[in-house]
């Protein structure tokens, strides 16, 4: 693989190299000596997207089964060897992919090689019955505290079942279905392993105050040997039309606080100049607290509790902004709906002005500056990078790409998409004497985590 | 049937040699103003965190107005003498800036977070928030609405649900700690802008107020940004306030929550106890950490890795107020959630876990993993300003010397496996924890009531 160690223009001086395994693991190196820490992360090329009807959660599933010991791993001995070297270990799924990464204290990296080796290569000794029965316990109880009880908890999932149609790769999120989880097979936890499971479905980043060349051998060493194979099925298609066409619309009634208006947009993929552009869109729409959505309907209507616009970038299908307005006293919703359309014509109608596109721009780069911040979410933007768009130096040159849209690509990319006829809404009626509870959870809503 | 696998195996690796690293060491100084500064250079941080502490316990507000330190903690960002509220949110924005203020027992913390290069705007901004907030009638007005709008949403939240129950538990009603830090419907109701600012006025000032600086310095004169900035705020000299001593109810007992037809109870279980100026505070670490650290501590290893009740248990200890003097205290708790239909005999296997740690003790191979990874994560845990300036800030907060953290970590390595069974059995004494649980009492109470672990009362949820 080529090697490339001189940063690229506007990196922020950041570099990394690139190389790779004969078996066909692709590994990515950069090295930061300023705290004596490494990050050693893992993305395999196997999401929720990839799971079959019938068996929704297997790749979530199958993440917990990861932690349950491997050939030369006993039991929960992956989070006890790392916890014990003074490193943090998890892993989390999403719709496009399963990563694993655990932060080590720089001297015991290759103690973190060795342990994510094992379990790459030889998983499938350790699994069994009694594994499997217990995370599938687990899981099931993820799903109660995360989602079913907790009020709005499956919003999430309602609005990706209506804004992906039936059969599409993305209709269903990762935590899966009860029913589901409850089929989950041994067989098809093999299988899956079987499948996914493969240096040459996978690339390893390794970030931090870390020798390169002694690196890379330890990678040899531990990694070389376990043999690459193919037959993975490409996963089904996941475009769409630009635009949805019609509003789609599902009224929930439930025992929740407080009215509420949700809505997902169906926007560019991730990986494009347009994604960007409607990043800042929504940005200036609903982020934070000097938002167009914020302003009028929490400071000057006082018709929200809270108002604000989020993207879900996504790669092999249609990217998702997802609109949040929960309503102040008896405020009605149409009254809330309306004065956002009313915001989102303006807005395409006059674009940003140029201080919003300053504000926003200033809040992304923030939120970029965060990410490459430490070397844990460096290792994930790398490994991201090249597992979703062949090039993990483009990690580094992200925040330039979003500095480097104008405000016309801005009203652009929103006339042409954030409008009521590509949309799906999701309006939350009250009532008493139900079985459901609680606040949205403040975790990430599109992955799912081990611990 | 279990497979070969084809790859080459290794002995596990053993480690190199460990890179020093140490808590880093603030430096200390006073504005003229009196506002006491800590500045910390953490190279290559290129988002410096700015926190500042404000003399303002919650046992300073005025009877009847609860919340109204947490109204004025969010009246700083709602407009200045130079900016409206919304001009002061978008300015701050625009210097891709982030600013929070919350209000808790111990008194005010406000964090900011900004690139190093727009760090000067940034810190004129926040100066003016708390030199010359504007408090206007109609902001004032709309944070009240809006905090009355989040009531509800707290109540429906479980977790949130239990700690305010375990409050009023607990603590005597004549104690702000039995009560919502935020307030409740009726208190907040009572607040305009006129007792906002007759609280600042009473309360805020330079000369009894923190900031703690922390990111990459380099090239930042501090002192003349400081000066310029914070440095222009005024107040009168003022004594610290006393701080009222923490007492608690821990009798033990059950208290059910009801929510008819939930599919998991909350459990929250607990009691106060020593606080960081304790010598028993590094073993109560070790000893609780053991018991619910992690998921392969003691209670997740039967609780969620044998029984497979929950997606995870915790047990933790966190100070709620602290004094100079050492009679302060802190929270000691065991949290998470257990589907319904288990909740009795997770209980149950939860009480075999306790008088296991009092019956047999702790092993040494648990205390050894304990201080291997809270000692050796610290710098995984450091590597940012915020997570710097935040211990910081604390130390400051509950009194305690600026190489508390530093020294804290030589502490525990030299904590033993005996010291920290006795902490974490007096931490966590069968007999004395108040249980909450909010859940279906139908389906939990009667299988509760036989574990014998306490009178069981049901209170309905609002």
């Amino acid at each position: 693989m080529g090697h490339t160690a001189t940063p690229e223009a506007q990196s922020g001086g950041l570099t990394a190299t690139e190389h790779r395994l004969a078996n066909g693991l692709r590994v990515v190196l950069s090295e930061d000596h300023l705290t004596p820490v490494a990050a050693v992360c893992l993305w395999y090329d196997v999401g929720s997207r990839h799971e079959v009807k019938g068996r929704t959660g297997l790749a979530h599933l199958f993440e917990h089964l990861m932690f349950q010991g491997s050939n030369s791993v006993k039991g929960t001995g992956h989070f006890e060897l790392v916890q014990g070297a003074g490193g943090s270990p998890n892993g989390t799924t999403s719709f496009e992919r399963t990563n694993y990464f655990e932060t080590m204290p720089a001297h015991q990296l290759e103690l973190a090689l060795w342990l994510e080796a094992d379990r790459m290569g030889s998983l499938l000794v350790a699994l069994d019955e009694e594994g499997l029965e217990n995370q599938r316990d687990v899981v099931k109880n993820e799903r109660r505290q995360r989602y079913d009880n907790v009020p709005y908890g499956t919003a999430f999932e309602k609005l990706t079942a209506l804004s992906y149609p039936d059969g599409h790769p993305y209709h269903h999120t990762p935590i899966g279905s009860m029913a589901d989880l409850d089929a989950a097979s041994l067989e098809d936890a093999r299988a899956f392993f079987r499948t996914y499971y493969a240096p040459n479905n996978a690339v390893l980043s390794i970030v931090g105050d870390i020798d390169p060349e002694q690196t890379l051998a330890w990678v040899e060493k531990y990694f070389g040997s376990i043999p690459g194979h193919d037959g993975k099925p490409e996963p089904r298609d996941g475009s769409l039309p630009e635009i949805i066409g019609e509003q789609l619309r599902e009224v929930v009634e439930e025992n929740v606080p407080a009215r509420a208006m949700m809505a997902a947009y169906r926007l560019p993929q991730d990986g494009t100049r347009e994604c960007d552009a409607v990043d800042l869109a929504l940005t200036v729409l609903g982020g934070g607290e000097s938002s167009r959505l914020y302003n009028r309907l929490v400071r000057r209507d006082r018709t929200a509790v809270a108002a604000g616009f989020g993207l879900l970038r996504l790669a092999g299908a249609p990217s998702l902004g997802w609109l949040d307005v929960k309503t102040s006293g008896d405020v009605e919703v149409p009254v809330i709906e309306a004065a956002v359309d009313e915001e989102l014509a303006r807005f395409a109608a006059d674009g940003p002005t140029a201080e919003e596109m300053e504000r926003a721009q200033a809040q992304l780069e923030r939120e970029w500056l965060d990410r490459l911040g430490t070397v844990a979410g460096r290792a994930d933007e790398l490994c991201r990078y090249a597992v979703l768009f062949g090039d993990p130096q483009l990690a580094f040159t992200a925040v330039q790409r979003v500095l480097a849209v104008t405000a016309e690509e801005v009203q652009a990319v929103a006339k042409a998409r954030l409008r009521p006829d590509n949309r799906a809404v999701l309006v939350y009626e009250p009532v008493a004497d139900e079985a459901e509870d609680a606040e949205a959870p403040a975790t990430d809503e599109n992955e799912e985590s081990a611990q | 049937m279990t497979e070969l696998a084809s790859m080459e195996f290794h002995p596990q690796p053993q480690a190199g040699a460990a890179r020093p690293w140490a808590f880093p060491a603030p430096e200390r100084g006073e504005l003229d103003n009196g506002l006491t500064v800590l500045r910390c250079h953490r190279p290559g941080q290129q988002v410096v965190a700015v926190e500042v502490l404000l003399d303002t316990p919650l046992d300073a507000e005025p009877k009847g107005l609860d919340g109204i330190a947490t109204i004025m903690a969010r009246a700083f960002s709602e407009g200045t003498d130079k900016h409206t509220a919304e001009e002061f949110a978008a300015e701050l924005e625009r210097c891709g800036a982030t600013l929070d203020a919350y209000a808790d027992h111990p008194g005010i913390r406000v964090s900011l977070e900004v690139p190093v290069s727009r760090l000067p705007k940034a810190l004129a901004l926040l100066a003016d928030a708390l030199r010359a907030p504007a408090f206007d009638d109609a902001e004032v007005e709309r944070l009240v609405r809006n905090r009355l709008d989040e009531i509800p949403h707290e109540l429906a939240n479980p977790s949130r649900r239990a700690a305010k129950e375990l409050s009023r538990q607990l603590f005597p009603a004549s104690s702000r700690m039995s009560r919502p830090r935020q307030g409740t419907e009726d208190t907040v109701a009572g607040i305009d802008s006129a007792a906002v600012r007759a609280f600042y006025e009473r309360h805020v000032r330079p000369a009894t107020s923190t900031v703690v600086v922390v990111g990459d310095l380099t090239g930042v004169d501090l002192d003349d940004l400081l000066g310029d900035t914070l440095g222009a705020w005024t107040g009168s000299p003022a004594q610290p306030r006393p701080v009222p001593p923490v007492t608690a109810d821990d009798t033990g007992r059950v208290v059910i929550v009801d929510r008819p037809g939930a599919v998991q109870t909350q459990l929250l279980i607990g009691r106060i106890g020593p606080d960081r100026h304790d010598r028993v505070w590094p073993a109560q670490v070790l000893g609780t950490y053991c018991l619910g650290g992690t998921l392969t501590s003691r209670l997740d290893k039967v609780l969620r890795e044998e029984k497979g009740y929950t997606y995870g248990v915790r047990a933790f200890g966190q100070v709620m107020r602290s004094a100079p003097d050492g009679t302060g205290a802190a929270m000691l708790a065991i949290s998470g959630s257990v589907d319904t239909p288990n909740t009795g005999p997770a209980l149950d296997d939860l009480w075999k876990v306790l008088r296991g740690v009092a019956g047999e003790g702790l092993t040494d191979a648990e205390r050894d993993f304990a201080v291997q990874n809270l000692v050796g994560v610290a710098p995984l845990k450091y590597e940012t300003a915020a997570s710097v300036a935040n211990t910081l800030a604390d130390q400051v907060e509950q009194h305690l010397p600026d190489d508390y953290q530093a020294k804290l970590y030589q502490q525990l390595a030299a904590t033993g496996t005996v010291e920290a069974t006795a902490a974490a059995v007096s931490a966590f004494p069968v007999d004395r924890l108040v249980t909450i649980l909010v859940g279906d009492a139908a389906a939990i109470r009667e299988p509760v009531e036989a574990l014998g672990i306490g009178e069981v009362t049901v209170v309905t949820a609002e």
